[in-house]
């Protein structure tokens, strides 16, 4: 051992490197050659002392003789756990603590996995060391594995998964009470994107075993574990249906809710506040949740589980951490953000929501605090997203929801001493902050979004000015304050809500073209030439607000009818201009994040641009728009022609007239196909026996006329020259119905395709009448 | 939602014999005439009561497809029930049943059930395997045996019903070890006399892998 010891002990420099390869070498020979146990483990040892430094020099030359350690010497457990631990070095990339990492470090634990691996087997028994109970032998084995999934993710899931019981073998490291064992980050990594082994996982009880250890480990107050654990809860669960469905039918979901009851005490008896991990993982837990419900989701999945959550009560639990104190921001934010996916789209839900009260002197709604913070600029950004977010899933396909929000807003339900969400989201509307203006417009949008009703109700709104002028309705203070110019968020702000609004309500439209600035305004915006990027959406959107009011409009106000506003429309802007700031709308980066999804997940104010609803409108009426306008004759795109229809209907029941009537016409066809093909074999048949009988007939004659036979004599030469005669005429005919013959197969072959031929077929049949009566005769002849 | 019993099954055969339209026709009581191929394994479940008990179904209908076989034998140890599927109108599938049993048998622990079913009982014109050989078949082996359709939903609820019946009367004969839940069957939360921990014992320290 004296020479290496002089190595690792030596000075840096190329020396070392160079001996440093010479040793490795040796090293490997000894393992290799030696018989003896003691001194091949002596080696391994050695070569794994050396395995971080000459990270290259044992990976390249040791490799292969290492796994036959791993074969041959398996009841070792010493020489295993040196020769894994050296297996580890060599693949792993993170830097060693002593060396000042080489550039090409992390590639070459990557290559070196990938030779590893290429033989499978060798998969195949690392997993078979963890039967092996022993320390030694199953931790360095967790960590090479763990190490080799990190490298080559893919490669190893798919070797895993043939694996007989691969995937069992690493389950059962749950069961380890070793925690350095049971740590599930292999478990981790070897979930992490893949579907099939993320079922076989949970059909290994895995839900079971990694809540029970979560409980174990003293739920969201516990360590890292519990974090571990939630991390591998949502891998198995993300976008994987069939095990969310696994989840809630094993009623896992009921046994979530015990970690989100609060301890009061907790916050109490901790003066900072929450501890970091308590965050950490509070927010996994929610995010848990969240994979359950995503708005991702098939839609029939989410719904069952949003039915779980609120008769379990843990949509009770999730609104009260909303209302409780000392929550951290953060987790609240996460809360609001849960809360909301748990009641998006889900009735009974969103009522359950509605009715929570704040505790508050007096109480109010929830969501009318909830609100106040979303105008309140003070509030943090994400906050106010997540309140956003919260107050669309409450609306969400809910029309008494938006009727209830609508009505606050309504001069008979007002009740002059208490807040009302109505009350804010005017207030929001109207004031300094331009946030709060597109939190507000964005909040009304999805009050009035898809329900005809609330957008009239919304018409009624009438807002009080300054004393002495009398009041204007919210539909024209929206377009006073985009004229009035204003920050962009603000304006985008307001041509969403007036987008939302007119679309398929005329009523708002003929209220809207009934002033007569706005539509000079929105020409004026869309004519401008100057545009920087948020320009070019206001002038976009304005367009696509102009398109509305032509699309929807009943042609009840007299200067801005249909054609008149397409007259418009194509003059002063130009059908080309018109289209191009139409499409620069649907092109701008902002417009294709905010359509991914509902989820609000901006991370600064800028971002702010445009609203999911408001994109899935807009591409529901981009086209109709575009062709509106440019349509040449009627305008009205939007109904069909009927009698277009109807003329389409009449072609389609000719065709289908005529289609049957060629179909009978091809079965006639076939038939008549199948009898003359008949006709010709059996006429085929009759020529061969004519043509043998005569042939007999001829041999009869050459020998009567060799021997001349005894007998009347006289009358015989007068016979055979009658019969040769009557022969000639035979042959005669034999050739006449060759040539029919010949007529009758080209008839045969034409029938298919030809139109008529039901005459031909008719004068076949007298012709063979003939030709049997010839038959019949020279059988007679025969006979005499 | 609780249950006394929880069994696992999972639903095996050729390609395209009908086990997923089993499975929906079970669970949501609907056919879905369109073949849609299932991609390694889903999930359904379903309760049903035997002897005024209730037992949860936890039921994995796997991927027919040759390709996929190495991930569906990973389920053939941890099931209590299988329902072993072929189509009357295809005599392949019936051929290829021996094949499938001894990969069950090979795989899965010595007391799973199996219900050996013939499928598609609605096409009697197309059809290719009598159902004597279909019963001579599991006689030989031990099966259970009994043809649907998952179309009708003929014999549909008996053949899931009578797997667990068979499983139920194992568990009450004490052949299945109950609190083995690497079997397939789980005793239900309120009927678990003791709450047995992970607790496996073994003293490994914490000084692996320092040696030189």
């Amino acid at each position: 051992m004296d020479y290496f010891r002089n190595i690792l002990g030596a000075p840096q420099g190329e020396m070392q490197a160079t001996s440093g390869a010479d040793t490795v070498e040796r090293l490997c020979e000894r393992v290799s050659s030696s018989t003896l146990l003691d001194d091949r483990r002596d080696a391994v040892r050695a070569l794994k002392a050396l395995s971080k430094k000459f990270r290259l020099e044992v990976g390249t030359q040791a490799m292969d003789i290492l796994i036959n350690v791993l074969e041959q010497d398996r009841n070792d457990a010493e020489i295993i756990s040196y020769a894994l631990d050296t297996f580890y070095h060599v693949m792993s990339n993170e830097p060693s603590d002593d060396d000042d990492s080489t550039p090409m470090n992390s590639s070459l634990g990557c290559e070196f996995t990938e030779i590893f691996i290429k033989r499978s087997e060798n998969v195949t028994l690392l997993l078979t060391f963890l039967e092996e109970y022993d320390f030694h032998v199953r931790w360095p084995t967790v960590k090479l594995l763990t190490v080799l999934l990190s490298n080559k993710q893919k490669e190893l899931q798919e070797i895993i998964l043939v694996v007989p019981m691969g995937v069992s073998r690493l389950m059962d490291l749950l069961s380890d009470s070793r925690e350095i064992i049971r740590n599930d980050a292999l478990l981790n990594q070897l979930t992490k994107g893949h579907g099939n082994i993320q079922k076989i996982v949970a059909f290994e009880n895995a839900f079971e075993r990694i809540i029970d250890i979560i409980k174990e480990e003293g739920a969201t107050d516990g360590g890292i574990v519990v974090e571990d654990c939630l991390l591998l809860l949502q891998n198995l669960l993300r976008n994987n249906t069939s095990n969310q469905n696994f989840f809630k039918e094993g009623s896992y979901i009921q046994k979530l809710k015990p970690f989100f009851i609060i301890d009061d005490e907790y916050a109490a008896s901790r003066q900072g506040g929450w501890s970091a991990q308590k965050v950490t993982n509070m927010h996994l837990m929610l995010q848990l949740v969240r994979t359950l419900v995503s708005p991702n989701n098939p839609q029939n999945q989410t719904v069952a589980c949003q039915k779980v959550m609120n008769h379990c009560g843990l949509l009770q639990d999730l609104c009260s951490i909303l209302m409780a104190t000392g929550v951290p921001a953060d987790v609240l934010t996460e809360t609001i953000n849960t809360v909301s996916e748990v009641i998006r789209g889900s009735q009974p839900n969103q009522e359950y929501f509605a009715s929570v009260l704040a505790p508050s002197n007096p109480p109010r709604p929830a969501i009318v605090v909830l609100l106040m913070s979303m105008v309140n600029e003070k509030q943090p950004f994400v906050l106010r997203c997540a309140v956003l977010y919260c107050f669309q899933s409450f609306l969400y396909k809910n029309e008494v929801s938006q009727s209830q929000i609508i009505q606050t807003l309504l001069p008979t339900a007002a009740d002059a001493n208490s807040i009302t969400a109505g009350q804010l989201l005017c207030g929001g509307l109207f004031n300094v902050d331009p946030l709060s203006n597109w939190f507000s417009a964005v909040a009304l949008l999805h009050a009035i979004v898809e329900n005809p009703t609330q957008k009239e109700q919304l018409l009624r709104v009438q807002l009080a000015t300054s004393l002495g002028n009398p009041p204007v309705s919210l539909l024209q203070q929206c377009c006073n304050m985009l004229s009035q110019g204003g920050k962009v968020q603000t304006k985008i702000a307001l041509l969403m809500i007036l987008c939302g609004w007119l679309a398929d309500c005329p009523i708002a439209v003929s209220h809207f073209l009934s002033n007569t600035a706005n539509v000079p305004y929105l020409i004026s915006q869309v004519s401008s030439s100057e545009a920087d990027d948020h320009e070019v959406i206001v002038q976009g959107l304005c367009a696509f607000l102009l398109g509305i009011c032509m699309l929807y409009n009943n042609d009840t106000t007299e200067a801005f009818t249909k054609s008149a506003l397409k007259q418009v429309i194509q003059n002063r802007i130009g059908l080309e201009s018109f289209t191009d700031k139409l499409i620069q709308v649907a092109q701008n980066e902002n417009y294709t994040r905010a359509a991914k999804k509902p989820h609000l997940y901006h991370k600064h104010p800028n971002e702010i641009v445009f609203d999911y609803e408001f994109t899935r409108l807009f591409k529901m009426l981009e086209n109709e728009v575009l062709k509106a306008v440019s349509g040449t004759g009627s305008v009205n795109g939007r109904l069909p022609g009927g009698p277009g229809i109807e003329h389409y209907k009449t072609l389609l029941k000719e065709q289908e007239d005529q289609v049957l009537a060629l179909r009978r016409n091809l079965e006639e066809m076939q038939a008549f196909s199948s009898s003359s093909e008949k006709t010709v074999a059996e006429l085929t048949v009759q020529v061969q026996q004519l043509k043998d009988q005569n042939a007999l007939l001829k041999a009869q004659k050459a020998t009567q006329g060799t021997p001349p036979p005894a007998g009347p004599n006289s009358s015989s030469g007068e016979e055979v020259e009658a019969l040769r005669r009557e022969l000639d005429a035979m042959r005669l005919q034999l050739k006449d119905k060759d040539a029919q013959l010949v007529s009758m197969s080209s008839i045969k072959n034409n029938a298919d395709a030809t139109e008529s031929p039901s005459s031909q077929h008719n004068g076949s049949s007298p012709e063979l009448d003939h030709h049997v009566s010839d038959n019949v005769r020279l059988q007679e002849l025969e006979r005499s | 939602m609780s249950y006394a019993y929880l069994f696992k099954y999972i639903i095996i055969g050729d390609t395209g014999v009908g086990k997923s339209c089993l499975l929906l026709q079970f669970t949501d009581k609907r056919f879905q005439p369109v073949h849609d191929l299932t991609i390694g394994v889903e999930f359904g479940a379903r309760m049903i009561t035997i002897d005024g008990k209730q037992i949860k179904l936890q039921i994995w209908d796997t991927a027919g497809q040759e390709s996929f076989r190495s991930i569906t034998r990973s389920y053939y140890r941890g099931a209590a029930g299988a329902l072993l599927v072929y189509d009357i109108t295809r005599r392949d599938t019936f051929n290829h049943l021996t094949t499938w049993l001894e990969d069950a048998r090979q795989h899965s622990n010595s007391n799973m059930v199996i219900m050996l079913i013939g499928n598609k009982s609605d096409l009697e014109a197309r059809r290719e395997v009598k159902k004597e050989e279909g019963e001579a078949f599991a006689r030989e082996h031990g099966l259970i045996f009994m043809e649907t359709s998952a179309k009708t939903a003929a014999n549909v609820e008996e053949a899931f019903i009578n797997t667990a019946k068979e499983i139920y009367q194992k568990i009450q004969d004490g052949v299945f070890d109950i609190n083995n839940e690497a079997n397939g069957i789980k005793i239900g939360p309120q009927h678990s006399p003791t709450n047995q921990g992970l607790n496996v014992g073994g003293s490994g320290g914490n000084q692996g892998g320092n040696c030189c």
